[in-house]
């Protein structure tokens, strides 16, 4: 169990090592969400009356396709210098590098997050208190592992680039039901936030669970 | 006339059977009317539908536990026959809608979950078709097999969960007079058979399509044979 802990942890910082070296994903991510703000502008019209009913979804839109983005790089890199078949040969249980990378792919989305909410707060107005952050964080963590896993397995498909929204966002919509909800609460609009974020929390450790149980056979070869 | 065919005309004659029930022997409802005779069929389609996927999580699991090729072709049949009766039912949903509540479709908790359903596995589908054929790709539609099989639940407890447009649990709840319970119970298990049939005949050609040597395989092993590799 330490050793599995161990080795996610290197595995996670090796992924923010080279990440903080190249700086290749996290600001392309920053101003891709940035882009989706000024689309929404266009595409919407916001103004001070309709930003809090517009904003909730324009930040799932712009969360769902960024948190694609992220993990679909996050195997892409292993598959094009073929490291992943590497660390598969070490004695490293595959279940524990596969829970590195998602830690790692979850924490830049996080990065990304920490652009996007407050630019929303800047552009659109809108508030920015922790029920809000606590709605967005607990989807993350559902998110990244779904989202983790099915990166894992595209990776080694032809026209992964079809395949990966494909499969992930149906999985994302519990997510963006309960999440939905829960953001549209936070800013400002009636309803229950305490459910959402408890369906939140349910689901996450639903796919926490299946997730680290169907690990193993992805990562197998 | 092979086995195949019997069975197929026997679940057409069945359904035909059904059809007869649902239009001739079932009362017309008080307050729908004739649309609500959709409701037998539209019912019993997403019941088999669920049943399939079922089928896909039984086969997905044994696939994972034992490698069995059968499983991963029992899985395959399954999810192609649970996406057609998904579509089946949201199909019947749709024109049973526009009548009673005046549109084809509404955001309602259970119509999007079962759209949802629909793209799962429809994707599923499509994972089998671009992914080379082989242990890996069997492996990974197994657990997107798994992971589907979680809005199946949703789709059930959705109109309990949230209350919106589409009805409750009629069956369950015994709300039907026991002409309409009858008719509805042949309906589904006819409906069930035509579901087991299809699947039968789909795993049929799964295990045909598995012996048959790849087209793009065979034509490599033909060009081989016919020219031999230019000297370097």
């Amino acid at each position: 169990m330490t050793r599995s802990i161990s080795v996610a942890y290197a595995v996670a910082r090796k992924d923010l090592t080279s990440e903080w070296r190249t700086r290749e994903l996290v600001p392309a991510l920053g101003q891709f969400v940035v882009l989706a703000l000024v689309i929404a502008n266009f595409g919407f019209q916001i103004d001070s009356r309709n930003a809090t009913v517009i904003a909730p979804g324009v930040l799932w839109l712009a969360l769902v396709f960024a948190g694609l983005v992220a993990f679909g790089r996050a195997f892409a890199a292993e598959r094009e210098q073929a490291s992943l078949e590497a660390m598969l040969l070490t004695p490293a249980p595959p279940a524990a590098i596969f829970a590195g990378k998602a830690i790692a792919a979850a924490l830049l989305l996080i990065v990304c997050e920490m652009v996007l909410l407050p630019a929303m707060t800047l552009f659109f107005g809108t508030p920015l208190n922790p029920a809000l952050i606590v709605a967005v964080l607990l989807a993350t963590v559902g998110m990244a592992a779904v989202g983790c896993l099915f990166a894992a397995i595209v990776a080694r498909v032809r026209s992964r680039e079809v395949l990966l929204p494909l499969l992930t966002l149906p999985l994302w919509i519990p997510f963006i039901v309960a999440g939905g909800q829960a953001v549209q609460v936070a800013m400002g609009a009636s309803g229950n936030y305490n459910q959402a974020v408890a369906l939140l929390i349910d689901f996450d450790i639903l796919f926490l669970v299946l997730t680290s149980l169907a690990a193993r056979f992805v990562l197998d070869d | 006339m092979t086995r195949y065919t019997r069975l197929a005309g026997l679940a057409v004659l069945l359904m035909l059977a059904a059809g007869a029930l649902i239009f001739f022997y079932a009362p017309e409802d008080y307050l729908q009317k004739e649309p609500q005779r959709i409701f037998y069929l539209h019912v019993s389609a997403a019941i088999a539908a669920f049943a399939c996927f079922a089928v896909v999580l039984g086969g997905s699991a044994v696939y994972l536990r034992t490698e069995s090729a059968r499983a991963d072709r029992l899985a395959r049949a399954a999810a192609l026959v649970g996406v057609v009766l998904t579509t089946v039912t949201l199909v019947m949903g749709m024109l049973y809608a526009k009548p009673i509540w005046g549109t084809f479709w509404t955001w309602d908790a259970r119509l999007t979950s079962t759209l949802v359903l629909w793209i799962i596995y429809a994707g599923y589908l499509l994972l089998r078709r671009l992914a080379e054929p082989g242990q890996q790709t069997a492996r990974f539609a197994a657990v997107v097999g798994i992971f589907g099989f979680v809005d199946v639940p949703i789709v059930y407890f959705s109109v309990t969960w949230w209350r919106g447009h589409h009805p409750g649990p009629v069956i369950v709840s015994n709300a039907l007079p026991p002409e309409m319970l009858f008719t509805f119970m042949v309906t589904m298990a006819c409906t069930l058979f035509l579901a087991a049939v299809m699947v039968a005949i789909r795993y049929r050609i799964e295990t045909l399509m598995d012996e048959a040597p790849s087209p793009a395989s065979a034509h490599l092993v033909g060009a081989a044979a016919r020219e031999p590799e230019p000297a370097r």
